[in-house]
């Protein structure tokens, strides 16, 4: 079972390409990732896939951040395999995407120049969080197959009147007798041991760290917490709607599979105060993304596949990404509906935002500025690929109980609760 | 914490369906130009009827605009913007076609009007009448001023005599959002505040949903009421909402053809018990009414007004009413995150609510011709088409996701497209599914209007002339 790593590369794109790269792009778009050059497909273990471009743009203090082309990719581990697949079979159109930027050594480079390339454009996430932790790419392909099995056969048949148990037992001799479904009756493999112990020192570490911390972060905390309400308090800017040119913009890319992409990038508010603010923040939020939150629901909301917050040009800008299903009105109903707390935290710092109260409160409860400035601050993705287009997370997640529930001794009660799962 | 509604100041379709009058015909309009317009609406302001509180009329007449008839009267262009996105975007916009589900045979390029190629609507004319002869009395009188004021029609749609029953055969309009500023304490069912159908009022999330608010000084003559959000600014949106109107054509025979084939017996001969049941699984209500909820097993007409229930507690998996159901799809009620069951899935539920007021349209029932197509024009009122009427026909109707369904849109109007058309009945030992449905309801017109409070129309039939640069498009 390999867990999961969300890869962004970033490389600034030189400024006679900001036209072309924009073509690319767009054109990329309508063609998509699954065939040439990328055949994303064909990499191993990639959940989904995107190109975007940020654009040029002035930050607080007037200096100027250059355009830049993001590749990112929720994939399963190793991330050294996904780096080198990148180029040994998406070598095509990496090298397409990338040309427009600076630097790129090109395809007549040696595979590991451009490899390194690759890796020296790395940006890492402050908080990553996972649907599932170490459910990977095969697991949740095998497990809609084994559903699809299921399903065909029962509707092969009338199995009205019969007991669950018997139809439980006909459909074990059913996949059975299926030879490619023979790994259906053994649970999923757990997770390299090495990462499991990672993350439980990570998860033992950090409580303990914030325990030695404490007689300190006690003494600072009311003075951080008056500064905080101090700046809340300051005038804040209105917030616009954005225009209609921005949304046709997001909408063209939206709504065409079960998931979408998301992606908004804004700056941090200036001053250590916010920076320091956004920072603890993030660590908290990393740590409930690898430690609570690793089954099936951020903090309540069960829509999101894979999210992650990455803080660009040295912590200036933050911008979080996710794939989720359904509707951008429906994710930001979530948003405000059940982690308008998580939202306000995370973004309050965030110029733009609708004011919060105490960090947590307001904010996002302010239902149409919150909308707008989601959106106004939103990034149309245009090159995007998902390995399963038909699937919510809660498809997925139901495939899964159907496999756990396959082998095994059943009560006739049990039979019939796991059979509600077809 | 509730506001009074300035009844006299709102159209009376928003607090009533005008059920007394049981025939209605709707008129899509063009002006030529803006003093067109304005005469039209000069003549139509003292004959529009309020929500004022005793309705006793035996005529009633309502009017919305779309956001070039705004502009026809001479809204200025930066005014007009203040509309919301979904309503100056329009419904037949590519982006919001394929987010409605208006794809395939309900794209807009074969649209009987509304369509991006067809002719351009100002607005929308809504006449109800007691009789027959006294709608088409009342319909003559607007032609005539049409034609005097330079006003033409681009359709008009003729309904059927009102009855409780829509074209496949259920009984219909049984749950509707109460409005807690309108209903009767008496009512069951959760209230819904007046701001979730009417501007300038609170809305579910308690805050004053986005509406037009112009400076004080493009209303000098004090027309329009004060932003109740206390800018100081003039409110062209209060007493006013949005109105959706969608032409939705059933293919009536094709449902119970599709319904009798599916449960035709294996000597081949039909299965009324069967046909019954299939259908009310589709709908989740039997043809009188009477829920699947409350009614697993075969029809109550005891309970065909019944509408105070949930699903979570009682059916959770949809054994009697089925998760795919339209009526449990329209309204999921209790059944969906967070916590189903709970006062906090309620809570989201009615940040997602309709106010229907369609009618519906095709031959006379009782000639049983089969000539003429038949079907609703659905109509909605909603105060953040986004939230309500988009989310309701993208999330919950559309969506093939749905409530943990895998390949399942709404059976009876669920989009066009590839996926989607399976139906899953629930039931014990497992569930059956029905793959392959054909379509039963296509979208054949549609657009958004704008339907203004009664001094926003005073505002707007008085606007000064504007220069004839003719209105923006799109």
């Amino acid at each position: 079972m390999p867990y999961q790593v969300g890869v962004t590369i970033r490389a600034e794109v030189s400024p006679d390409q900001l036209r072309p790269v924009r073509e690319w792009l767009a054109d990329t778009g309508r063609k998509g990732l699954t065939g040439p050059p990328f055949d994303v497909a064909h990499l191993r273990g990639v959940h989904f896939a995107r190109f975007y471009l940020l654009d040029e743009v002035a930050d607080l203090d007037g200096r100027l951040i250059p355009a830049s082309l993001v590749f990112m990719s929720e994939v399963d581990a190793p991330l050294r395999r996904h780096l080198a697949e990148l180029i040994d079979v998406a070598g095509d159109g990496i090298d397409q995407a990338f040309a427009h930027c600076a630097g790129y050594p090109g395809p007549r480079a040696r595979r590991r120049a451009r490899i390194a390339w690759l890796r020296r454009h790395l940006v890492p996430a402050s908080a990553y969080y996972v649907n599932t932790v170490g459910r990977g790419l095969d697991q949740i392909r095998q497990e809609a197959k084994l559903r699809d099995a299921l399903e065909g056969h029962l509707d092969r048949r009338d199995w009205a009147g019969r007991p669950a148990a018997e139809v439980r037992q006909e459909l074990q001799d059913y996949v059975a007798s299926r030879g490619d479904l023979s790994w259906a009756w053994q649970p999923p493999p757990p997770l390299p041991p090495m990462f499991r112990i990672r993350e439980a020192v990570h998860k033992a570490a950090m409580p303990l760290l914030l325990l030695l911390m404490l007689p300190v972060l006690l003494a600072v905390l009311p003075f951080w917490i008056l500064a905080l309400r101090k700046s809340e308090l300051a005038k804040q800017p209105e917030i616009g709607r954005p225009t209609q040119q921005q949304m046709n913009e997001l909408e063209a890319w939206e709504d065409v599979e079960t998931q979408n992409p998301y992606a908004v990038i804004g700056f941090i508010k200036p001053g250590r105060l916010h920076l320091l603010t956004m920072r603890a923040v993030q660590m908290a939020t990393s740590y409930g993304a690898r430690h609570l939150f690793t089954h099936g629901s951020l903090a309540g909301v069960k829509t999101i596949h894979f999210a992650r917050w990455v803080p660009l040009d040295g912590w200036r800008r933050m911008t979080f990404v996710s794939n989720y299903d359904g509707a951008v009105e429906a994710y930001n109903d979530d948003f405000i509906n059940e982690i308008w707390w998580g939202l306000n935290a995370v973004f309050g710092s965030a110029v733009g935002y609708p004011p919060t109260r105490w960090l947590l409160w307001g904010g996002a409860k302010l239902e149409q500025p919150f909308k707008y400035t989601l959106r106004d601050h939103q990034v149309p993705v245009p090159a995007w690929y998902t390995a399963y287009p038909t699937l919510s997370a809660d498809n997925i997640d139901n495939n899964a109980r159907i496999r756990a529930g396959l082998a095994g001794e059943m009560s006739p009660a049990q039979a019939e609760q796991w059979l509600s799962l077809l | 914490m509730t506001d009074t509604l300035d009844r006299a100041d709102i159209q009376g379709i928003i607090a009533r369906g005008y059920s007394s009058l049981g025939h209605a015909r709707f008129t899509l309009f063009a002006c030529d130009d803006q003093s067109a317009s304005r005469a039209l609406l000069e003549w139509l302001l003292p004959r529009i009827t309020s929500a004022a509180r005793k309705f006793s009329a035996d005529t009633a007449v309502q009017v919305a605009f779309t956001p070039m008839g705004l502009a026809r009267l001479g809204l200025p262009e930066q005014a007009v913007a203040g509309f919301s996105l979904e309503f100056l975007d329009g419904m037949a916009a590519p982006n919001r076609s394929r987010f409605l589900g208006d794809v395939g045979e309900s794209a807009p390029q074969d649209w009987v009007w509304g369509g991006l190629d067809g002719p351009a609507i100002d607005g929308l004319i809504l006449l109800y009448a007691s009789s027959a002869e006294l709608l088409d009395e009342r319909q003559g009188e607007l032609a005539q001023q049409f034609a005097a004021s330079g006003a033409r029609p681009v359709a008009v749609l003729d309904t059927l005599e009102r009855q409780d029953r829509e074209p496949f055969g259920f009984h219909d309009g049984i749950s509707q959002p109460l409005i807690r500023e309108l209903s009767k304490a008496s009512r069951t069912g959760r209230p819904v505040p007046a701001g979730e159908f009417v501007l300038g009022y609170r809305n579910g999330y308690r805050q004053l949903t986005d509406r037009p608010l112009l400076p004080r000084s493009a209303d000098p003559r004090k027309l329009l009421p004060p932003d109740p959000g206390g800018s100081g600014q003039a409110d062209l949106g209060r007493n006013g909402t949005y109105l959706v109107l969608r032409q939705l054509e059933q293919d009536v025979d094709g449902f119970w053809r599709y319904v009798a084939e599916a449960t035709r017996r294996p000597d081949g001969s039909d299965d009324r018990g069967a046909q019954d049941a299939l259908a009310a699984k589709l709908v989740g209500r039997w043809r009188s009414g009477a829920p699947l909820a409350r009614a697993p097993d075969r029809d109550d007409p005891a309970l065909a007004e019944d509408n105070d229930f949930g699903y979570h507690h009682g059916d959770p998996l949809g054994l009697a009413c089925p998760l795919g159901a339209h009526i449990r799809r329209a309204n999921p009620r209790d059944s969906l995150d967070p916590r189903p069951g709970t006062d906090a899935s309620l809570q989201v539920n009615s940040l997602h609510r309709l106010l229907r007021r369609g009618r519906s349209y095709g031959p006379a029932r009782a000639s049983r011709a089969p000539d003429g197509a038949s079907g609703l024009y659905f109509i909605c009122l909603a105060a953040n088409l986004a939230r309500q009427f988009e989310f309701v026909q993208h999330t919950w109707l559309n969506d093939p996701t749905f409530n943990g369904l895998y390949d399942d849109s709404d059976p009876l109007v669920g989009a066009c497209q590839p996926r989607g058309r399976t139906f899953t009945v629930p039931a014990r030992p497992v569930r059956r599914r029905y793959r392959g449905l054909p379509q039963f309801v296509r979208t054949r017109g549609g657009a958004y209007f704008f339907l203004p409070g009664i001094s926003a129309l005073r505002y707007l039939q008085r606007l000064p002339a504007s220069v004839p640069s003719g209105p923006r498009t799109g």
